[in-house]
């Protein structure tokens, strides 16, 4: 078995064309995936990863390049790189006119199985995302919130080494969430390989072993969080909490340059790109004008690096 | 289990599950037959030039390729439902060729449209008193066979290819108007002027039915009805390549 699940070289993907204006939502994309990791491809809204997702799964062809997912080419052995994955996509796709339970055992009919194997691997799963009260009700009868956790769930009927997830925890509770989450770890200790996209860089943050950020198409950074981290090395979070909401601390703020203010009641959250000593100065000076309760400097998040690189460009 | 008999379990599923689905699908055009070819029969009378045959006998191939047609027209609706809530492109991407799925699809709408005719023609015979030709059953399965498999490919061109409900509906109500209306569905053509007939006599659902009248009650003349035959047999191996071609577009 190759270690590397998926490869993608100089990969290109255009719309339009004859008559329309031609857009390039993907843009000499390369990259390589090791089995049994969990990908995260994260990006600003229409920076191509739902693009490239769709190539990964054969649902669109790309302009140039070549993908390949588990040594098979997306464009000359579609039906053999379908055979090794199973995809959740970004709408909440259900079979409406079927039950819930009939749902899964339909999925799984489709690779391959049958019997009374997959009416117990339905209900083990239809219990572990809480679907058995729910198992004979149609698709169309319930809320989006369920039927999201039909289409995740249908991802464990099945045993392909490869699964996409495109937003998967959209419309999901957080406990829900979190026993996805493990659930999808395991997978990956068992072998499998998960490739997500999501917008909730929280989740990447937890999740990801190797996360890839792209722009326009583009790759701006790549690298588990702390080789990312280590690409904006200068950034910092401070978090203070007043006694009183804070007023106006625009002009404290702008002598600092910060990178973003959130400002919540009492706590203002500031990302600064600059030396740890540069964060203390700003408390101290935040705390001339106000009581300050509480103070917490912390290195970059996630979401400030995914900020920083998508808004400003790439480090040099 | 293969591919195509994954397609074919699921369209059953949702069909066997869904009452209103079975009734469209095997009572409906009984129905059809019932209420509008008994009225027609009862108050205007009719003139096949075969005294053996009424207006019930005549109109039975009519609700036969309107059985066809409605399978092909509902078929091709559940590809904009499968679609609007993401399962139609959450399905292309399971083990199989999009030709697999699309062939699947029409297996079992087939199936259907065979099983739906069976039943037709039988009540017909039994409730109407419509005297059929035994030997002409198998051609009646062929005509069944081949034409919910044309007409099924024939809609799903435009199911695939038009994005917008409103622009589908559309396009289903005229080509229901066109095609079922200028054909020999309802009428016998030659009465007519030389212009309708001529439309009607290039509009493949004609085709179908006289076909299908041949085959139930013996009337039309076979030459025609084998040259028209031909006719609808291209005309289904060209919707089912351009369908193919309109699913291989799908991004």
């Amino acid at each position: 078995m190759p270690d590397i699940a998926i490869r993608v070289d100089h990969l290109v993907k255009d719309f339009g064309g004859r008559f329309r204006a031609r857009t390039r939502a993907v843009d000499d994309l390369s990259f390589s995936v090791t089995r049994g990791t969990i990908f995260g491809l994260l990006g600003p809204n229409g920076a191509g990863k739902t693009t490239t997702l769709r190539v990964l799964t054969t649902l669109v062809r790309p302009t140039s390049g070549d993908a390949r997912v588990m040594g098979f080419d997306v464009v000359r052995q579609p039906t053999d790189v379908r055979c090794n994955i199973v995809v959740v996509i970004q709408e909440h796709a259900a079979e409406l006119l079927l039950s819930v339970r009939d749902n899964l055992l339909t999925f799984a009919r489709f690779y391959g199985q049958s019997g009374a194997a997959i009416r117990r691997c339905a209900d083990r799963v239809m219990d572990e995302f809480g679907l058995m009260p729910e198992a004979n009700r149609k698709a169309q009868d319930l809320s989006g919130g369920f039927r999201r956790r039909i289409q995740v769930a249908k991802v464990f009927m099945v045993d392909t080494p490869v699964v996409f997830l495109d937003e998967f925890s959209t419309g999901m509770d957080p406990i829900l969430k979190r026993t996805v989450m493990d659930r999808l770890r395991r997978e990956t200790a068992r072998g499998r390989t998960i490739v997500l996209t999501t917008q909730v860089l929280s989740e990447a943050e937890d999740l990801c072993d190797d996360i890839l950020i792209i722009d326009k198409g583009r790759q701006v950074a790549r690298g588990d969080l702390n080789a990312l981290k280590l690409l904006t090395a200068r950034i910092c979070e401070v978090t203070v909490t007043f006694d009183t909401a804070p007023g106006n601390i625009d002009a404290v703020l702008s002598a600092f340059q910060p990178i973003s203010v959130r400002t919540s009641q009492n706590t203002v959250h500031i990302t600064l790109k600059d030396e740890e000593a540069r964060a203390l100065e700003l408390a101290m000076a935040l705390a001339a004008h106000h009581r300050v309760l509480r103070l917490e400097i912390n290195g970059a998040s996630l979401e400030d690096i995914f900020i920083e690189l998508t808004q400003k460009g790439a480090p040099s | 289990m293969s591919a195509l008999t994954a397609v074919m379990t699921r369209e059953a599923k949702i069909r066997a599950t869904n009452l209103l689905f079975i009734f469209w699908d095997l009572l409906y055009p009984l129905g059809y037959l019932l209420v509008f070819g008994v009225g027609i029969n009862a108050s205007l009378g009719f003139s096949s030039g075969d005294a053996a045959v009424d207006y019930n006998g005549f109109f039975l191939a009519g609700v036969l390729s309107m059985a066809s047609f409605g399978i092909a027209s509902n078929t091709s609706w559940s590809f904009f439902l499968d679609r609007d809530n993401g399962i139609f492109y959450e399905m292309l991407t399971y083990p199989m060729s999009r030709s697999e799925y699309l062939v699947g699809k029409v297996l079992f709408n087939v199936l259907i449209g065979v099983l739906q005719g069976l039943i037709t023609v039988l009540l017909a015979a039994i409730l109407l008193g419509v005297r059929l030709r035994p030997a002409g059953l198998p051609l009646l399965a062929l005509g069944m066979t081949v034409g919910t498999a044309g007409w099924f490919f024939f809609y799903a061109i435009f199911a695939l290819l038009i994005r917008r409900n409103d622009a589908f509906n559309t396009v289903n109500s005229i080509c229901y108007f066109i095609f079922l209306f200028a054909s020999s569905v309802f009428y016998p053509l030659d009465p007519l002027p030389a212009a309708y007939r001529t439309i009607a006599y290039a509009n493949p659902i004609t085709w179908q039915v006289d076909l299908l009248r041949y085959a139930t009650v013996g009337l039309g003349d076979p030459a025609r009805v084998a040259l028209e035959s031909g006719a609808f047999v291209v005309f289904t191996l060209a919707a089912f390549g351009a369908a193919v071609l309109a699913l291989r577009q799908q991004e």
